[in-house]
């Protein structure tokens, strides 16, 4: 029991007093040590006794009486020992200061620090011990210089043995230490451990900190330890040990790291690394309460703004796994601001950015990012957010050179290769597919799952660059095992229709049920209805509607909601022209989502094919209503409407005309205006524009969207051919005509078209290839036998052809011939359509073709003439060669006889000769001129024919020439609305429609080019491109992974799931579709 | 099941060629190809050389449709001028000229037994049966028009118009494809419609019974699909698509296993009636494959099968079917 003895003023006495039982009350002590005037390192003792203890409050009581001015006064010569209550007392109120966290009471506490130390240092400048404090002080103000300073002035001190002076060392190694000098502080610790080696164990942990951070990791695991074995509560020491025991990454070593951590924490709770490793360890066990619980602790007891900052981070974190992210943000945020350089903690700045990416805060999220690229320039996680980034910022070209340098750095990085792949989707399709397959083989390497949307990306790329069985295998792969493969392997077919089925629904569900009682399990997984669609797309590309149609309805059978479906199955039954079933089709998917703009507009396409004007318009219009005009589709069906509109009406109003047009060329320009690059609205507007007449203009645009949807193999736009070669034909180019028309046929019909037919013989005859048109014609008969118009056309052609061979003023007697039959087959066809008139209507009027008949008989009857005329020519023509024989003859029979007589005979002959050939002249010539007569006769006849059939054929013609053109809208429409569904299928148009007017048009084509050429524009089909499902799809996409970012974890970026599913045919939702021309 | 192809004729006319059938061999030769064109002649070949044997000239417009009579000896050729010509084969001498107006003529078959010539009359929206001992027209079997048909004029073509016809292998059926898809059945004995089989909607260009089972008609649609129907119980057995536009003809395999069908699109496709699925496809022609046609049985040590076809890119092919 360890006691002190006080002496006794003027006596030989002492009080003891017992150093455990010191008095509560410090004033009893104070009072006998003024009393006994005892001796002040008696003071001093008891004070420290007493801080021991823990009783701070006396210590200080004792203290500061002991450094009160009378007993200053008092002990005016006790030097020392005044100088030691007092650097005490600095030293108590540095602590106070140290561990305060208020600012304002932690400047007090050094303020009073410094008055203590001062105060010191005016009794004696030299005492070191008051220097160390000092220093001390600074060190702990943060004032490096001024420590250094006042520790050097005791270490430079040659007085005593002050070069070694322990404390000072130490300062100077913790200043050393705090300006980065780690080697030099660490030769101090050293000297002061040969000096004392003794010392306390934290001069072993300064020697650890050094090493450790000299990177010399197992010297100082060394030097910790020995701290440890010098001081097991040694908490620095523990904490340090547990983060290289955690520094190792083994999972032996992490969890005595996390031992040492728990037990520090249990030695001393307060030490803000400890709580803060504690915690992030509970994050990954997922107890974020206690999480919660150990930073907020840590953020108490830490003033260091580092540590603070991994608190919040902590804290952060634990709410974004949480995913309230409001809190999250705001503790980042926390963090961010505690550490201001993103080198010393770039974590918050990551986490932060991703909840800034979730809240939509783009810019501060990318700055963040940025901030995280700056420390790790190659890090791919990072490089991939920013690149999704600009992605949503539109900033493409920045967003593929990231993702770009992502792959390069990390070229086995397979969701980099993802992302790229979906941000080259619609720039580039090519590279967008290279990356994915690159993703596809990284993912196969690494034994990963590749996901079905992946396979489902890389299939529809396939199939939009024409790759069909590329296609066909990945989206085979992506859909595996099922009831599918029955339907595509044809081992189960669709099953047989009565022909007189009553519901079809009912029949589909019926088959799918049977399916079902024999074993076969029909299910389709949710994941597998979109590859499942393009698989059945790509079928219908490769024309196998049937294997289409049942997988479509297998679709439906477990998803009746999808409305694509209905639409596709509609498409093909339209298609085949079933237009009753393709109406109930629609009808269904109107049921599912009764504003669905896809739905309406084919609605709309079929109400006009089935001649229902004004519901069409309705429905179109409520098809723009239902995007709120966004649908470039329906706003140009509207064009069209109005289009043809203008040229339907049979009374031409031309006020009338003229407000349609320019209806309709106004909303081809709003949609132009929306979609600049839309082929389909470019081509209305040419139209109309030659409409007008402005063909150069009208040539240029056609010519550029003929150049621009070449590229395309889901843009199938014929119709543009058609208006090139119409434009051609009108400038009278007939060559060119005919060439692009025949490239149409044979590029995009497969030469079954009639009308194309009929514009090409129209083109022949107007070139008078009088044989090229009659085949075209006779072609075209065979295609489209009960279109009578074509037989009448063919008529027409026959008529003038043998009327052009008749006039020649050359001709032999074999052209003649081939006149003559030509002739009686045009009478044959006339009057075979004159009877067949009475059969059924097919639109002329019987007179005229009595009319024909009678001329082409007429034409006969001069033709027999021509054909006499002709036969006797060449029978005189015999004559002559045989009376030249038998001249011959007789020259060599009178050579016989004599010269003279020869002679004069010969002359004779010769005069009889000449007479007989001038008869035969002038026989020649009357028959000539009789025919010569015969000629205006017909001519004027013919004119008066054509003139007869001028005003009700010219009518007819533009009808007819109008006519033509809704058709081809209509046809436009219709591939519209299937191109949302991505595909550029053709539909048929009613090539029947208006057959009776063209064949007016042919026949009148006497007049003059200039008026007609007006009118043979076919108007454009204007067909929809899927170039813009594209523009949908990645959107959705991008949703999607917006969320896959945001609900990631930083720590732990290879959990992120691989969440983007670019659902290409999803983009029938998106409805802003435009063609990228 | 396959076919490989064995020679190609190019320019076997000067146009386009339309039609095409077999001869059947008779005792003193093997079968021959019968063709017809847009040229409008008609021309006989030879097997398997295509060796030109003979051209008949005599048609005025393109020859759209040839029939050969199940003997061997007499054949028919029709043109857009609605004449059919029926010609001796081997002598070329011609037997008759048909013409039934205002009736046009397409398809042309005789009936197995080979008294009846049946032709697709066109517009007149009806089959004309004509004796072939005669050649006399003996009935004219009508499609009914559509019920409730009040549109007076169906100017889109859309109509009943009758395209083609083909006989049951027992003789007692006819049955007739129309422009608007509708193929008709008539029971031949007692002259009479029988019913409608639906599923097409756009015309039906070429048609044939199964030579095994005189209930399965297969008919060939622009609409790009083959049917299958049970012509008896009015119901369809099956769809096969797989062209990419028009299927314009149409023929069964002697041993009633497959169905060769020529379309617009170039192609030549070899279906299994089995997997109800192509199994080959031919695209040696270049333009459209208006006729197909597999040789009959018969004849003397002429075992292997032959499948020829023609196109508008004026050649003939000939194929082994095996």
């Amino acid at each position: 029991m360890a006691s002190v003895y006080i002496p006794v003023q003027n006596s030989e006495e002492e009080v003891r007093v017992s150093l455990e039982q010191l008095p509560r009350d410090a004033s009893d002590i104070l009072d006998i040590l003024k009393a006994e005037q005892a001796p002040l390192d008696l003071w001093l003792v008891i004070a420290r006794e007493y801080f021991k203890q823990g009783k701070i409050e006396q210590f200080r009581q004792i203290l500061e009486e002991g450094s009160s001015p009378e007993i200053d006064e008092y002990y005016a010569d006790v030097k020392y020992e005044r100088i030691a209550i007092l650097n005490a007392l600095g030293a108590y109120y540095s602590y106070l200061g140290k561990v305060e966290t208020k600012q304002r009471e932690k400047d007090d506490h050094f303020i009073l620090a410094t008055q203590y130390y001062n105060k010191a240092s005016r009794i004696d400048m030299h005492e070191p011990s008051t220097w160390i404090g000092k220093g001390q002080l600074l060190l702990a103000k943060g004032d490096l210089d001024q420590a250094s300073a006042a520790f050097k002035i005791v270490l430079d001190d040659n007085r005593d043995d002050n070069r070694d002076n322990v404390p000072a060392l130490l300062g100077q190694a913790c200043v050393l230490f705090n300006r980065g000098r780690y080697s030099d502080s660490l030769e101090l610790y050293k000297r002061a451990l040969q000096v004392h080696p003794n010392c306390p164990a934290s001069v072993r942990l300064g020697i650890g900190l050094c090493r450790y951070k000299m990177g010399q990791f197992e010297k100082a695991r060394q030097a910790f330890k020995r701290a440890l074995q010098l001081d097991p509560e040694n908490v620095e020491a523990l904490v340090a040990l547990g983060i290289m025991d955690l520094q190792t990454n083994e999972a032996d070593e992490t969890w005595k790291g996390m031992e040492k951590m728990q037990k520090a924490f249990e030695i001393y709770p307060y030490c803000a690394m400890a709580l803060n490793y504690l915690a992030n360890h509970f994050f990954f066990t997922g107890q974020h309460f206690l999480v919660e619980q150990l930073t907020e602790t840590a953020l108490a007891v830490s003033s260091l703004g580092l540590m603070k900052s991994h608190s919040y981070y902590n804290l952060a974190r634990s709410y974004h796994s949480k995913g309230d992210y409001e809190k999250a943000g705001m503790y980042y945020m926390a963090s961010v601001k505690e550490c201001n350089k993103p080198h010393d903690f770039v974590l918050p700045y990551f986490g932060l950015g991703q909840v800034q990416l979730k809240w939509g805060d783009f810019r501060s999220s990318l700055s963040n990012f940025e901030k995280v690229l700056e420390v790790y320039p190659e890090n791919c996680e990072t490089l991939k957010v920013i690149g999704h980034i600009y992605v949503q910022l539109s900033q493409t070209e920045k967003a593929l050179e990231v993702l770009r340098k992502a792959t390069k750095i990390d070229p086995r990085d397979a969701q980099a290769f993802l992302e790229l792949g979906e941000l080259l989707i619609q720039s580039d399709a090519g590279a967008a597919l290279d990356a994915f397959r690159t993703a596809r083989g990284l993912l196969k390497k690494n034994g990963g799952e590749v996901p079905i949307e992946l396979l489902n990306n890389i299939g529809v790329l396939h199939f939009e660059r024409g790759e069909f069985e590329l296609a066909e295998q990945t989206f085979r792969e992506a859909l595996g095992d099922g009831v599918w493969l029955s339907f595509l392997d044809g081992k189960v077919h669709s099953p047989p229709v009565d022909s007189d089925a009553s519901s079809r629904q009912y029949n589909d569900l019926q088959f799918f049920r049977r399916l079902e009682e024999e074993g076969i399990a029909v299910d389709l997984p949710w994941d597998k209805v979109t590859t499942l669609f393009n698989h059945a797309r790509l079928l219908e590309q490769l024309h196998d509607n049937e294997k289409a149609s049942i997988l479509y309805k297998l679709i439906l059978f477990k998803y009746p909601d999808y409305i694509d479906a209905y639409l596709r199955l509609a498409a093909i039954a339209k298609a085949r022209n079933n237009t009753q079933l393709s109406i109930e089709l629609i009808g269904d998917a109107l049921k599912v989502n009764d504003r669905c703009p896809n739905a309406l507009s084919m609605l709309g396409t079929l109400e006009l094919k089935s001649d229902d004007w004004l519901k069409a318009k309705d429905t179109f219009r409520a098809a723009r209503e239902a995007t709120d005009g966004k649908d470039s589709y329906a706003t140009l069906a509207l064009g069209n409407w109005n289009y043809y509109a203008a040229l339907r009406s049979e009374k031409r109003g031309p006020k009338l005309e003229a407000t349609h047009l320019e209806k309709a060329k106004e909303l081809y320009t709003k949609v132009l205006v929306q979609h600049p690059s839309n082929f389909y609205a470019a081509n209305g507007a040419a139209v109309v524009l030659a409409e007008k007449g402005q063909f150069d203009v009208s040539k240029d645009i056609f010519t550029q969207v003929q150049e621009a949807a070449s590229g395309n193999i889901f843009v199938q736009m014929p119709d543009v051919w058609i208006n090139v070669a119409h434009v051609y034909f009108a400038q009278g180019h007939f060559a060119l005509a005919v060439k692009m028309y025949q490239n149409c046929l044979r590029k995009f019909y497969y030469n079954t078209d009639t009308q194309v037919l009929l514009y090409l013989a129209r083109t022949h005859y107007e070139a008078e290839q009088w044989q090229d048109c009659k085949k075209t014609l006779l072609r075209a008969i065979h295609l489209a036998p009960s279109n009578y118009t074509l037989r009448f056309d063919a008529g027409v052609a026959m008529q003038k052809f043998s009327m052009f061979t008749l006039q020649k003023t050359k001709k032999t007697a074999d052209e003649v011939r081939s006149t003559v039959a030509e002739l009686k087959n045009a009478v044959r066809v006339f009057s075979q359509l004159s009877t067949a008139s009475s059969l059924h209507y097919h639109g002329f009027d019987e007179k005229k073709i009595e009319t024909h008949v009678g001329y082409c008989k007429h034409l006969l009857d001069a033709a027999k003439v021509h054909h006499e005329a002709a036969e006797r020519e060449e029978q005189q023509n015999r004559q002559r060669l045989e009376l030249a024989r038998q001249v011959n003859l007789a020259e060599e029979a009178r050579r016989k006889a004599e010269e003279q007589r020869k002679l004069q005979l010969e002359k004779r002959k010769q005069e009889d000769l000449l007479k007989q050939v001038r008869q035969q002249e002038e026989n020649f010539k009357r028959v000539k001129e009789q025919w010569r007569s015969t000629e205006p006769a017909s001519k004027r006849k013919e004119r008066s024919q054509m003139e007869d059939e001028d005003g009700r054929g010219e009518k007819r013609r533009r009808k007819g020439g109008k006519r033509r053109k809704r058709d081809k809208k209509s046809r436009f429409e219709m591939g519209e609305t299937e191109g949302d569904m991505m595909d550029g299928e053709m539909e048929d148009d009613d090539a029947y429609m208006n057959n009776e007017d063209d064949g007016n048009r042919i026949n009148d084509q006497e007049d003059d080019r200039a008026d007609n050429n007006a009118q043979v524009l076919a108007a454009a089909g204007l067909e929809d491109s899927d170039a813009e499902d594209d523009a949908g799809a990645p959107s959705s996409n991008i949703n999607r992974r917006r969320r896959a970012w945001s609900e990631s974890d930083d720590d732990e970026p290879s959990v992120r799931q691989l969440e983007a599913s670019p659902t290409r045919e999803n983009s029938a939702e998106f409805p802003g579709s435009d063609g990228e021309a | 099941m396959k076919l490989a192809g064995l020679k190609s004729k190019e320019n076997a006319h000067e146009e386009s060629i339309w039609a095409a059938t077999w001869v059947p061999a008779t005792e003193s030769r093997p079968a021959l190809l019968l063709t017809g064109s847009l040229d409008e002649t008609v021309r006989l070949w030879r097997s398997d050389e295509l060796e030109l044997q003979v051209t008949n000239t005599g048609h005025c417009l393109g020859v759209v449709s040839v029939a050969a009579h199940p003997s061997g000896v007499i054949a028919a050729s029709a043109s857009l001028d609605s004449f059919v010509r029926v010609f001796d084969v081997d002598t070329n001498a011609t037997i008759s000229t048909l013409e039934a107006p205002p009736s046009e003529v397409w398809k042309m078959q005789f009936d197995p037994k080979g008294t009846i010539l049946a032709v697709a009359g066109g517009g007149s929206l009806s089959i004309k049966l004509w004796d072939t001992a005669t050649w006399k027209l003996v009935a004219t079997l009508s499609v009914p028009r559509p019920e409730g048909s009040n549109k007076p004029a169906d100017r889109s073509g859309s109509s009943k118009f009758v395209l083609s016809v083909a006989w049951s292998p027992d003789g007692k059926r006819l049955a007739c494809g129309s422009m608007d898809g509708t193929i008709s059945i008539f029971d031949v004995a007692r002259a009479k419609f029988l019913h409608h089989l639906e599923g097409h909607f756009m015309p039906v260009r070429s048609l044939a019974y199964s030579p095994v089972d005189p209930r399965v008609l297969f008919t060939a649609s622009d609409d790009t699909h083959i049917h299958i129907y049970d012509a008896e119980g009015k119901s369809m057995i099956g769809a096969m698509s797989g062209h990419a536009s028009w299927v314009l003809s149409l023929d069964v395999s002697p041993d009633g296993a497959a169905v060769a069908s020529g379309s617009s699109d170039r192609t030549v496709r070899l279906w299994d009636l089995n997997m109800r699925a192509a199994v080959q496809t031919m695209s040696n022609h270049t333009d459209q494959v208006w006729a197909v046609a597999f040789r009959p049985p018969g004849g003397t040590g002429v075992r292997a099968g032959r499948l020829a076809s023609v196109s508008d890119d004026k050649s003939i092919s000939l194929y082994d079917y095996s």
